[in-house]
């Protein structure tokens, strides 16, 4: 999938992570989001990748790196192994949103989650006035190309982790590279962001 | 090229087997391939599975054939003889110069035979240690090996974790299941099966139980492939023939591949070797020395590991592989996994598979420049 403008997200979730922390990238693509992390923040990094050809590139660079699915494998790793997990534009393309989500609060203390907004203004639009699926540089396939299986908007993210009993600490808006306290559900929010980017952790009992 | 040598090892003081007997005097031939450097710290140990032996690069003196892993092992190959110094050692049991069951007891004046005590891949690794202890190493950059050669490198991932900088454990597993005893027990039974096995006592015979070994042969060899593999190779195709002769002759290509690869394997292998080594195989267990607790048995490793497995590989499964991985991770050690697709079966690490080439190249050469 494209990105906008990854050193941008990069930046952001390196402001989220504090130095020295264990992080695992689930869906780590090429491990350039790892080596900036450990470059920024000193981290100790973990990948997991289902794209072999991206797992060698990996090997090559040095990050250690798992080949394996993230509906199948998180069940592997014991709680709380990891201080950070990130996921960023992979949670569309699991089988299991749901259960994805769960394992990555259960194996971290916080997770980062990063996905495409259906509910933004230009895509919804796309679908409204021109009834075509939308494509945009987020979400850069058509229809019936797709990996991506489970579309969602920030407000249906934010509704499944009310569900899944994970709580929303912050936000970051892309636009102003700013990273808000999260201030619950609203119109606007999904209305404008073109990326949801959360900062998430475990309701404990 | 390398040239064979041999060392005597545990000299003054014996080797203490799991078995409670001891080995004194241990012969250890290896063959080693380009220089240690003045920081000692470019030393790669490679370990050879079952039939394996210590001509990893360089031809081997009885069948002539270029060494097993030259795929992998030579100038600007994965494990880069220019760059790093390879130690390829003859494990204790084998038949390739090491001290074994064909050697001479120095106490008795005549062959071990089945006097040899019954060695574990432990003791492999421990007899292992004396030679790099010789050699002057006290950190190896990478230990590696497939098979049996995978579990000699958990073995050392386990006891000798300190000494360990990375290893690549490839397509095997931390012990052997029910279906890994019942194949080398067929082996076992086959060679015992052989009259001219003569209960071990056969060095001075001009009757070798080349039978039974060449039948235990063939039936391992069906468990390092794929029915993919053996069907696309061979099929139900005739050899040399374009009818069934309704006899018990080799009809089927297959038979006659079978049948050639066990009648040359007797021409470089000792049949009480194969029944020492496959036995240590089936006693191995990692855990063992830790109450079976996989966790306790790797607490101390903090070397950076590569996990690789093959999809077709049935004798030592993903599931096994991955096992290992779950473990690592749990400990929080650096491991890398990777399932590379291929229908060449359990044999695939020693053939010309261009996905593990890449995968040690990246991990062999990113580790050593992140030294």
């Amino acid at each position: 999938m494209s990105l906008i403008n990854e050193k941008k997200d990069f930046k952001i979730i390196a402001d989220l992570i504090p130095a020295k922390s264990s992080v695992i990238d689930v869906g780590c693509n090429d491990g350039s989001l790892l080596e900036f992390l450990k470059e920024e923040k000193n981290i100790d990094g973990r990948g997991m990748e289902i794209d072999q050809q991206k797992v060698q590139l990996c090997l090559s660079k040095g990050i250690s790196v798992i080949e394996g699915d993230a509906d199948l494998d998180l069940y592997d790793y014991p709680d709380n192994l990891f201080d950070y997990s990130i996921l960023t534009y992979t949670l569309q393309a699991t089988k299991s949103p749901k259960n994805v989500l769960s394992e990555l609060v259960r194996i971290s203390s916080k997770a980062i989650i990063s996905f495409p907004n259906f509910g933004h203004w230009k895509i919804a639009s796309s679908l409204l006035l021109k009834r075509k699926m939308p494509i945009s540089e987020k979400l850069s396939y058509s229809w019936h190309e797709t990996p991506n299986l489970h579309f969602c908007t920030i407000n249906d993210f934010i509704d499944l982790c009310d569900e899944a009993g994970i709580r929303i600490e912050k936000q970051a808006n892309l636009k102003t590279n700013k990273l808000n306290k999260f201030n619950g559900k609203n119109l606007l929010n999904s209305y404008f962001n073109e990326v949801g980017l959360f900062l998430v952790s475990k309701i404990k009992n | 090229m390398s040239e064979n040598k041999i060392v005597e090892l545990a000299k003054e003081q014996a080797l203490l087997l799991d078995c409670g007997r001891s080995l004194k005097s241990i012969k250890t031939a290896y063959t080693t391939y380009g220089k240690l450097n003045a920081a000692k710290d470019n030393a790669i140990l490679i370990c050879h599975a079952l039939t394996g032996d210590q001509y990893v690069a360089s031809n081997h003196p009885i069948t002539k054939k270029e060494g097993w892993w030259s795929y992998i092992v030579g100038p600007e190959k994965p494990i880069d003889t220019n760059k790093f110094f390879v130690v390829c050692p003859n494990v204790i049991g084998g038949c390739m110069g090491s001290t074994g069951p064909k050697e001479v007891n120095s106490e008795t004046g005549k062959e071990y035979g089945t006097d040899f005590p019954v060695i574990t891949i432990a003791d492999m690794v421990r007899a292992q240690k004396l030679l790099i202890d010789y050699l002057g190493i006290e950190k190896i950059f990478c230990v590696t090996g497939g098979s049996m050669g995978g579990m000699l490198v958990l073995e050392w991932l386990s006891k000798f974790p300190e000494m360990v900088h990375s290893a690549i454990p490839i397509a095997t597993a931390t012990n052997h299941s029910a279906q890994n005893i019942a194949l080398n027990e067929l082996a076992r039974q086959s060679i015992m099966a052989d009259p001219n096995w003569n209960s071990g006592n056969y060095y001075n015979s001009d009757n070798k139980p080349l039978k039974g070994l060449s039948v235990a042969r063939m039936a391992a060899h069906i468990s390092y492939l794929s029915k993919d593999a053996l069907h696309s190779k061979f099929g139900r195709n005739l050899q040399d023939k374009n009818s069934l002769d309704y006899s018990f002759d080799a009809d089927f290509q297959i038979e006659s591949y079978l049948r050639h690869q066990g009648f040359t394997f007797v021409d470089r292998f000792d049949a009480n070797s194969y029944l020492y080594i496959t036995r240590a195989m089936d006693y191995f267990d990692v855990s063992s020395s830790n109450n079976g607790s996989l966790i306790e048995s790797f607490k101390n490793t903090s070397s950076k590991v590569l996990c690789i497995s093959f999809t077709s590989d049935w004798l030592y499964p993903t599931s096994e592989n991955k096992k290992i991985v779950k473990v690592f991770n749990t400990l929080g050690i650096n491991v890398s996994f990777i399932e590379i697709e291929t229908d060449g079966g359990h044999d695939s690490f020693l053939l010309e598979e261009p996905k593990l080439f890449e995968a040690m190249q990246g991990f062999i050469k990113s580790t050593y420049e992140n030294l």
